[in-house]
């Protein structure tokens, strides 16, 4: 008998919660759809559920030539100049990089059947699938669903993915293993009320030390690094409280908001930094609306004591420790028993072996076992590469893979014994190529390629520049392999360049008329001490001209530099002006007559234009909160209309009720955040703050809309007699929209909203 | 039995791969160009054409693919092996044999394009004697002999039509993990040209 739909087929396989939030998100398409609910506000919807734009989404193509209008169904937008039917990208949050094999097989299945057999890896330890038809993303997400995942706030204003160390507990250098740490935040704050109303996007980022880079707490709005201290003889547990930090056009660090927060006030400080930003954090400029803008207009001190304040505020939370008894749970175990590799056998190891465990192989804090690195290029893997690297971590590992923010992805647990053999188990999938982690493991976005606001291709030069590094000077020079190279197609920074020895990000220059693709050069950032400094942006170079600014730059590090000198350090030395100067002719453009390869940009033959540059949704749209919780009641009058139809009079009746209760909690939750989902405190608030001062009366029907709400409740929701469901659904309906009315008088007198 | 031979084949994700005669003349960045191309000046017809994805960094990959609206195409080397594979995306164009025959006449279409391409200086050439036909949906297509037997009917149906004999072989070629996979073997291999000619007569 054939399934018919996922759904059906997933049925009990999906966590509730999950299951109903994705219903959710199916009804408010199908609304959308019908044109019933507005498209700036279902975009800010789709993107809080990982359902992103693509460029040319917005219809718009330029084929080299001339613009292009792409004439996709005219259906209705899925937002502001967006096409429903254009292909887009779905980004899924992993946590702190942590897979499963089940996990990376469904994901193999998803690339598949609703992408292109690619699933790229983010600097954020995500995945992204591009070419998604948005009427896939409903039965994309319950199959996420079935195995653990959610795409839940992966994009908008929301709380975005809580990166961590991809070698939290087996790092010889952490101070204690983060991801339990991680694991409590993140299921904190996924969905949490104080969390709703951002102006931006907000990226939490953990580390288990304050040295190396991997967690890059210095550039994220929020951060951790792990600490201990002695107290009355006993070790305790917290972290270095970072916040404010950030790249995008002007990279902020991080600002310490405290030195020693204890493992148990990371949850509830958490929630009063929130609480602060979505209060006081800008709405309107969108440009200026991220933390770090809010942290350095208010000073840190005064940030400091808002928190602080906040803190002291907050109605207490069971959640905010209940995880700290399951901290051992966390602890992995092998596979295998630990076993050294033999030693007499080196003489017979292949090179390409002895390569890849130079460059990709590092011991673990525990005797005997290694964490191996799989260098994806450019951050992809095919469908048939994610299967086999399942089997691989099946066979070698403890069963889990990481993500890493530099796109590569590492298995942990494996015995020093078998590294040989997993080498070979790699190499059959193509898998197994050195330089992971070196100048060789270049980083990018997407770019051009995929995203609307891709100035330059970032992945085209990535790739030229991978090609070219193989035979740079001083290819066996030690200093050089260290260094890291990132690109970003645009000045928002997504490819990490801030933080790169040498970093590149898209601008465009006009050249007789023309439009020349460019990159700014930035030289010397930290990538260590968690992303520790920014580079300098010295030049803009047509694109065509980078790899000639590799060879060079790299060269002259290798003859000039002092010994042990870095490169930050060596840039630094030299000063922006002779970087500046030793690179000024490669500013130059020819003639588009002489060289027209300049006026294309890499890995696209189309000469270069900006005419279809789309707007950008990395921002999402500045929803009010309030906006949200009447969409919602919407939502739900018309799924109780969807019960009268069919004939379930009192699953239409309570959900009636609950649309007016949610309309009535968005009201309420305009003055006081604290408002809980219980039914009598929602009435009873909104009674005392709506009713009783007659600001939701109307102007002829006075207190009638109100009375619905009240008479629901007072019968308990789904009470009162079958015949009466439709009279409660189009009183719901009435209730929605005196609300709507209630929340327009608020907005034009001024009241809060 | 896994599921039914009509459900199977109204799944608009179905896919024909048809292999290059010679792969050592492949280069995967001369089909970029080709293919901004075919968007250019509207070369597939039913087709919206939208873009181009590059991937030919990625070992035994999806090559470089023709995004558009209702289907992708590949020019990929998954496993090893070069070729041209279409791929429906959404809306299904028609159901049971005609299904196959319709994803056929796309490929060939394309594979048709490739070989006269100037750029390529017709070093694409393409064999027909072994096929690949796919589905790519499990839940509809699950990889399994069930899916064979459900759809072989309708798959026979259209690949007697196409090469004018009952004796191609079809065959299960994926894991149960993978998309629905099958080869189709026939002893003849007429030139692209033929079979698209095949097809307009049974069209007409």
């Amino acid at each position: 008998m054939a399934q018919k739909t996922w759904a059906e087929k997933l049925e009990g396989r999906i966590p509730e919660d999950l299951g109903r939030e994705i219903e959710i998100f199916s009804t408010q398409m199908e609304l959308r759809r019908r044109e019933e609910v507005d498209e700036r506000l279902f975009a800010e919807t789709r993107l809080r559920r990982g359902v992103y734009g693509q460029r040319y989404d917005n219809g718009q193509r330029h084929d080299g030539v001339k613009n292009r209008t792409l004439p996709y169904d005219d259906r209705p937008t899925k937002g502001p100049e967006t096409m429903w039917d254009a292909p887009g990208m779905v980004r899924i949050k992993i946590p702190y990089g942590k897979l499963t094999t089940e996990q990376m097989d469904v994901l193999a299945e998803l690339a598949e059947d609703y992408s292109d057999s690619i699933s790229h890896i983010t600097t954020r330890q995500d995945i992204q699938l591009h070419f998604v038809q948005i009427d896939d993303t409903p039965d994309l997400m319950r199959r996420l669903a079935a195995v653990g995942i959610t795409t839940r706030e992966a994009c908008g204003n929301s709380v975005r993915n809580v990166t961590a160390c991809h070698l939290a507990g087996v790092c010889k250098t952490e101070t204690f293993d983060v991801t339990p740490y991680a694991e409590a935040l993140m299921r904190f704050l996924l969905g949490h009320p104080d969390v709703q109303d951002f102006g931006r996007k907000f990226k939490p980022a953990l580390s288990g030390c304050a040295h190396e880079a991997c967690g890059l707490v210095n550039m994220h709005d929020m951060g951790l690094v792990a600490k201990t201290r002695v107290v009355d003889g006993k070790e305790q547990r917290g972290f270095a409280y970072y916040v404010g930090g950030g790249l995008g056009a002007i990279p902020h660090p991080a600002q310490l908001l405290d030195d020693f927060v204890t493992e148990d006030e990371i949850l509830p400080l958490t929630q009063a930094v929130s609480r602060v930003f979505a209060r006081l954090g800008e709405k309107e400029n969108r440009g200026r609306a991220r933390i770090k803008f809010l942290v350095a207009k208010l000073g840190i001190e005064e940030f400091r004591r808002l928190v602080v304040e906040e803190r002291a505020q907050l109605p207490h939370d069971p959640q905010w420790t209940a995880y700290l008894d399951d901290l051992s749970d966390y602890a992995e175990k092998p596979r295998r028993d630990a076993a050294a590799i033999d030693a007499s056998e080196e003489a017979s190891y292949s090179k390409a072996f002895l390569a890849w465990r130079k460059t990709n192989v590092r011991p673990q804090r525990q005797d005997g076992y290694a964490v191996a690195t799989v260098k994806l290029p450019l951050g992809d893997i095919t469908s048939d590469q994610m299967r086999s690297l399942a089997d691989v971590a099946r066979e070698f590992t403890d069963g889990h893979v990481r993500l890493t923010v530099e796109q590569n992805i590492v298995l942990r647990w494996v015995t020093e014994a078998d590294l040989p053999r997993l080498h070979a188990a790699l190499e059959a999938v193509d898998l197994a190529a050195a330089g992971a982690e070196t100048i060789q493991d270049i980083t990018s976005c997407p770019g051009t390629d995929t995203c609307k606001l891709g100035i330059a291709s970032s992945r085209g030069l990535a790739a030229e520049l991978t090609r070219h590094v193989g035979g740079l000077n001083g290819d066996n020079d030690e200093a050089l392999k260290g260094l890291r190279i990132k690109a970003s197609g645009c000045f928002n920074s997504c490819g990490q360049h801030h933080i790169s020895d040498l970093g590149f990000y898209g601008i465009s220059r006009k050249k007789g008329g023309r439009l020349v693709p460019h990159f700014q050069v930035v030289l010397g950032g930290k990538w260590i001490g968690n992303g520790g400094s920014f580079g300098l942006a010295t030049l803009a170079i047509p694109s065509k001209n980078i790899p000639e600014v590799v060879r060079r730059v790299t060269g002259r590090y290798v003859a000039e530099r002092e010994p042990d000198e870095s490169f930050t350090d060596f840039i630094g030395r030299l000063g922006k002006v002779e970087v500046k100067s030793y690179l000024q002719d490669l500013t130059e453009v020819p003639a588009y007559e002489t060289d027209p390869s300049y006026y294309s940009d890499w890995g696209d033959p189309r000469e270069y234009s900006m005419d279809d540059y789309g707007e950008g949704e990395c921002a999402g749209e500045i929803v009010p909160l309030v906006e949200f919780g009447l969409q919602a009641s919407e939502r739900e009058v018309f799924e109780a209309q969807l019960y009268f139809d069919s004939g379930d009079l009192a699953k239409a009746r309570e959900m009636a009720y609950r649309a007016m209760l949610t309309a009535a909690k968005a009201l309420v939750k305009t003055e006081f955040l604290d408002i809980t989902d219980d039914p009598d405190h929602i009435v009873t608030e909104f009674r005392n703050r709506f009713h009783e001062t007659k600001r939701f009366h109307d102007r002829f029907a006075g207190a009638k809309f109100a009375s619905y709400l009240f008479q629901a409740h007072e019968v308990g929701g789904n009470g009162g007699r079958p015949e009466q469901a439709r009279e409660r659904v189009e009183e719901a309906q009435l209730f929605i929209e005196a609300a709507y009315a209630c929340y327009e008088k608020m907005s034009t007198t001024g009241a809060p909203a | 039995m896994s599921s039914g031979a009509t459900s199977a084949l109204e799944s608009p994700e179905v896919s024909v791969k048809l292999f290059v005669v010679d792969s050592t003349g492949v280069r995967l960045e001369e089909l970029i160009p080709v293919f901004h191309r075919w968007i250019k000046e509207d070369l597939l017809d039913d087709e919206l054409q939208i873009d181009v994805a590059n991937y030919e960094h990625v070992p035994k990959g999806p090559g470089v693919v023709l995004i558009c609206d209702k289907a992708h195409y590949y020019f990929d080397v998954r496993a090893g092996r070069a070729g041209l594979r279409y791929r429906g995306r959404r809306e299904a164009r028609a159901a049971g044999a005609e299904a196959v025959t319709r994803a056929f006449r796309s490929a060939l279409h394309a594979a048709r394009l490739l070989e006269a391409d100037p750029l390529l200086e017709g070093r694409y050439r393409f064999r027909t004697d072994e096929v690949e036909f796919g589905i790519y949906d499990r839940l509809l297509a699950p990889s399994d002999v069930g899916t064979l037997v459900a759809i072989r009917p309708e798959l026979e149906e259209a690949v007697r039509g196409l090469y004018c004999t009952d004796d191609a072989a079809i065959e299960l070629s994926s894991s149960p993990k993978e998309p629905f996979m099958v080869t189709v073997k026939s002893g003849a291999s007429p030139s692209v040209e033929e079979l698209l000619g095949r097809l307009s007569a049974a069209k007409g």
